[in-house]
């Protein structure tokens, strides 16, 4: 097993039988560890950006529940976590899934479970707390689950504000919290509505926000994938504004561009990358040719990127959580597809490579550098 | 063993030995079927999280048989023990 040494790129790839670890020194020639976790899903797992080597996995067992699992040494050893995250009696609930595993700017760790809640782990997910001011909102009973049942999906902290955060539920909108989770405020403000036309009031919930992420340089800048379509919310901005020229629309029900995931550059300003789909009617790649979209201006505009991607008979899904980018300069793009490929480009999305073939259905990918950067 | 209490015979299936030392086969002493995951979790702690919800009922796809008669569908509080029984955890059969 080939050394993981500082400054190596790490890519890990959480897919529904087992979590891969792929490592680079320079991008070219990758390097694989795995699968870990045998038959379990990995919804999410995570390099740990505040140390470099701390990996965090959401490993899933549909029959012995859920964990956060971590390593220190890139899977020589695993802790598999004795407790995951767990509603109180009086809830009523059971947490099935874990959705999403992230570190906080409070040093805390966060994890986002199925049905949809938030939790914060103060010791590196041994031991799990509920934020309550989130998981039991008196609104609770009016979030609908999306087809992919009730989650929370993603958790985006606020950096240098630790107080400051906020979540994406599946399918009932974002929310943000200003206090440390003690309140949150609905931010769906300027969101489609599905069906009736219109759109979402801010401080209402909202429809299904399949991904959100802050631009690189304004943390205040989110960017969305939303089931209705591609956002901006500009900074002090209470409303989201529909961003998707250039992007394909060939939703049937709803004008909107339709896809799951979304991935911010990570130093350029206004940069971020989707991958359209057909629509909610048929969640494949367009006409069977695989793109991702890169905006460079905010969204005013979007280009399609395809070189050296699929572009016949190419039906698959790429999931929310299943496009990245590491931190390096320039920027790697990683993109898995359900269908177990993993594509990969070292020049910001220019031209892509196949990283990996043959892999389980790919949930989330996950890069960055080891050691930090 | 204290009063009311039983020995008993819990079998793990392949799926849960990594939580239990690696090991397949326990005699506990336990009343109901909750006092035998509460001992088995004495032992191993962890080991009840990997067996019973957030509200104390035994994970979805978790069958519980003692001796012949399932039982996964009661609460494990009511699932009372005797001398010599034999508890099998048997993972269902299902999923993708």
């Amino acid at each position: 097993m080939a050394a993981i040494k500082k400054g190596d790129t790490v890519v890990l790839v959480g897919t529904r039988k087992g979590l891969f670890l792929f490592h680079s020194r320079d991008r070219r020639r990758w390097q694989s560890r795995g699968p870990y976790f045998e038959g379990q899903t990995i919804r999410h797992a995570i390099l740990d950006p505040r140390d470099g080597k701390t990996v965090y996995a959401g490993a899933t067992s549909e029959h012995w529940g859920s964990t956060v699992a971590r390593t220190t040494n890139f899977g020589g050893s695993w802790d598999l976590g004795k407790e995951g995250p767990r509603y109180s009696k009086e809830s009523g609930l059971t947490v099935t899934r874990i959705w999403q595993i992230q570190p906080g700017a409070d040093g805390d760790l966060y994890a986002g479970v199925e049905p949809a809640g938030l939790f914060r782990s103060e010791d590196g997910g041994a031991t799990w707390a509920s934020v309550e001011g989130l998981n039991y909102r008196p609104d609770r009973e009016k979030w609908d689950p999306g087809a992919g049942g009730l989650c929370l999906h993603t958790v985006l902290p606020y950096p240098g504000e630790p107080k400051r955060m906020l979540v994406g539920i599946s399918s009932s909108g974002v929310f943000g919290t200003s206090d440390g989770g003690a309140t949150w405020r609905e931010m769906n403000g300027g969101v489609r509505k599905y069906e009736g036309g219109g759109s979402f009031e801010d401080g209402k919930i909202g429809t299904c926000p399949h991904k959100i992420v802050r631009d690189a340089r304004d943390p205040a800048i989110l960017y969305m994938q939303n089931h209705v379509g591609v956002y901006r919310r500009a900074r002090g901005d209470p409303q989201w504004t529909v961003v998707e020229d250039g992007l394909p629309k060939i939703e049937k029900k709803v004008p909107a561009s339709f896809g799951f995931p979304i991935a911010a550059h990570p130093h350029d300003a206004g940069t971020a990358y989707v991958v359209p789909l057909e629509g909610d009617y048929n969640r494949v790649t367009p006409r069977g040719a695989m793109a991702v979209y890169r905006t460079r201006n905010g969204g005013k505009r979007w280009q399609r990127l395809s070189t050296g991607l699929p572009q016949k008979d190419a039906w698959f899904t790429i999931l929310r959580d299943a496009l990245r980018t590491d931190d390096g300069d320039p920027a790697g793009v990683y993109v898995g597809t359900t269908t177990g490929q993993l594509y990969h480009s070292r020049d910001e999305g220019d031209s892509w490579r196949l990283l990996a073939d043959h892999l389980q259905g790919i949930q989330s990918v996950e890069a960055g550098t080891v050691g930090g950067r | 063993m204290v009063e009311g209490e039983s020995t008993v015979r819990v079998e793990l299936p392949t799926g849960l030995r990594e939580y239990a030392g690696g090991r397949d086969s326990f005699e506990v002493h336990a009343g109901t079927l909750a006092d035998a995951v509460r001992a088995l979790n004495a032992r191993f702690p962890g080991l009840a999280y990997r067996l019973l919800d957030d509200q104390g009922r035994m994970r979805r796809y978790v069958l519980v048989f003692v001796n012949e008669d399932p039982v996964a569908h009661l609460e494990p509080e009511a699932v009372r023990l005797k001398d010599g029984d034999t508890v099998h955890i048997v993972p269902s059969v299902a999923g993708g």
